[in-house]
């Protein structure tokens, strides 16, 4: 049994498929990257996983814990909510509370923390993504890049058993770019457990432990970085790879 | 006898200015209606609740499509008929005549605003981003704790001009209630004039008063404003605290 299980997850929109029965496991730990072309469903996986998409169908399995995904029961969702959290494209920062204050509002509010120990939590955590000189900073103030890594620092402090990331540098200048790939391996090599969408290719290979391809709402091929990007099995893997240069070896026909 | 006598303009002001807590008293309470029940109608138009949202629909367009003269006629000679009709129907007993007339008067006003505030607290409520109502959701909040700590404070912001501008106007719509037998300011300019034949002079005090309070008004709502907005400038760094954006 995984850590983390996800069975025959569906979701259409009106007559449109897009998640066609995905299974998915994760270990405990493990860094998940889904890949694939644009439209596929990729942030629609990640969105189904914390009901901010209802899904038609599916189930998802955490530490032994079983959520119906496509519960209507408030309370049920806000628990399968506080499993994961979710880092976002935009980076979502409330754009009133200054970094300090966006990182301790979950562990206020939904953990129920006292004020000193979300204090001391929220320090912790923008301490550890380089944020700690900017604590008063509202958003505005700050760049892509400062505002990601806040936002990282939000989803961490909530110590979930699945982080959620939803291309996390595609909003980014190039030179941001870096410093949020840089947090995110930090988080990755801290044992988070981690499903990951992004376009950084590079990035997968050196941080994923498995890699998904996903495919018109189906997992076309599963495996670790080398088996993907070294060894690909699949004809629509391979065009893929081609397409954006990953294929090892491959020769180019311009 | 003079013409235009200018000293009484200016020295009928403190006798006038007796009925003000009867027009600050309809204001705030008027006012607080107006912002309480536009609330619930901006939440019903924006949840699209059925039935409810047909209804709220109704009402903003009743309300703000018919004169506050003609809505506070309607409530003061309306409200004493229905409580009738309910004396008579299930045998109770109020007494009509000991509704003090600026209950109409402050039903009436807050009825009236509420329908405009409603749709400024809608397009306000719109406004603020859907991502950080995302992502407070993806934190495990309920859906009151969004509203009343991600949504609203933004959108108070976003409002604050428009609910200023609708204040102003509902100061100068209490100067309507003498006609339900209010005495607010208007009322007590009219009683004055009424003794002394000075009208011009009463309705010049009456509009320097209206102005003052107005002028008065709008610099609060500037100083609301500057209180909730973001600096422009963001906070300094102390030197020795710079992390020059490097991940440790």
């Amino acid at each position: 049994m995984s850590y983390i299980e996800i069975r025959g997850l569906c979701k259409k929109f009106g007559d449109n498929v897009i998640l066609d029965h995905v299974d998915l496991d994760i270990e405990k730990g493990e860094v998940v990257a889904i890949i694939g072309p644009s439209g596929t469903g990729k942030s629609t996986l990640l969105r189904c996983l914390n009901l901010l998409e209802t899904p038609e169908g599916g189930t998802i399995k955490v530490d032994g814990r079983e959520y119906d995904l496509t519960t209507k029961d408030g309370k049920v969702k806000r628990n399968l909510r506080r499993e994961s959290s979710m880092v976002f494209q935009q980076f979502n920062l409330i754009k009133h509370k200054n970094s300090l204050q966006n990182v301790e509002e979950g562990l206020r509010v939904v953990k129920r923390l006292g004020k000193d120990e979300a204090r001391k939590k929220a320090l912790a955590e923008l301490e550890n993504v380089g944020m700690a000189d900017r604590l008063y900073h509202f958003p505005k103030h700050l760049s892509g890049g400062q505002q990601q890594r806040v936002a990282i620092a939000r989803a961490l402090a909530m110590e979930p058993n699945l982080l959620l990331m939803d291309e996390p540098t595609s909003a980014l200048d190039p030179e941001l770019v870096g410093e949020v790939l840089l947090t995110i391996r930090k988080a990755a090599k801290a044992g988070n457990t981690t499903l990951l969408v992004t376009h950084e290719m590079n990035f997968v290979k050196s941080v994923a432990n498995k890699i998904i391809f996903l495919e018109n709402g189906k997992v076309v091929a599963c495996g670790t970085p080398k088996e993907i990007f070294g060894y690909p099995s699949n004809e629509r893997l391979k065009e893929f790879l081609a397409k954006i240069h990953m294929l090892e070896g491959a020769e180019y026909n311009i | 006898m003079k013409l235009f006598d200018i000293k009484l303009v200016f020295s009928q002001i403190p006798t006038i200015l007796s009925a003000l807590p009867i027009t600050i008293e309809l204001t705030i309470i008027a006012t607080l209606i107006g912002y309480l029940l536009g609330l619930v109608l901006a939440l019903v138009k924006i949840h699209k609740t059925p039935v409810l949202r047909q209804i709220a629909v109704a009402y903003i367009s009743i309300i703000r499509g018919t004169p506050i003269l003609v809505q506070l006629y309607i409530t003061y000679y309306g409200i004493p008929l229905m409580l009738k009709h309910h004396n008579l129907t299930y045998g109770t007993n109020y007494n009509i005549n000991a509704i003090p007339a600026i209950v109409f008067a402050i039903i009436a006003l807050g009825l009236n605003q509420s329908a405009f505030d409603a749709e400024v607290i809608r397009a306000s409520i719109q406004s603020v981003d859907k991502g950080q109502v995302e992502a407070a959701k993806t934190l495990g909040m309920s859906g009151g704790q969004i509203l009343r700590r991600v949504i609203l404070p933004q959108a108070v912001v976003v409002a604050l001009p428009s609910l200023g501008n609708s204040l102003i106007s509902l100061i100068k719509g209490t100067s309507l209630a003498f006609t339900v037998a209010v005495v607010d300011l208007t009322a007590e300019g009219r009683i004055l004039a009424g003794r002394n034949f000075r009208y011009f002079e009463v309705y010049c005090s009456l509009a320097i008063i209206y102005w003052v309070i107005t002028v008065v008004l709008e610099n609060m709502f500037k100083i609301l404003e500057n209180k909730f907005s973001i600096p422009d400038q963001p906070p300094v760094i102390a030197p020795e605290k710079v992390s020059g954006g490097v991940v440790k």
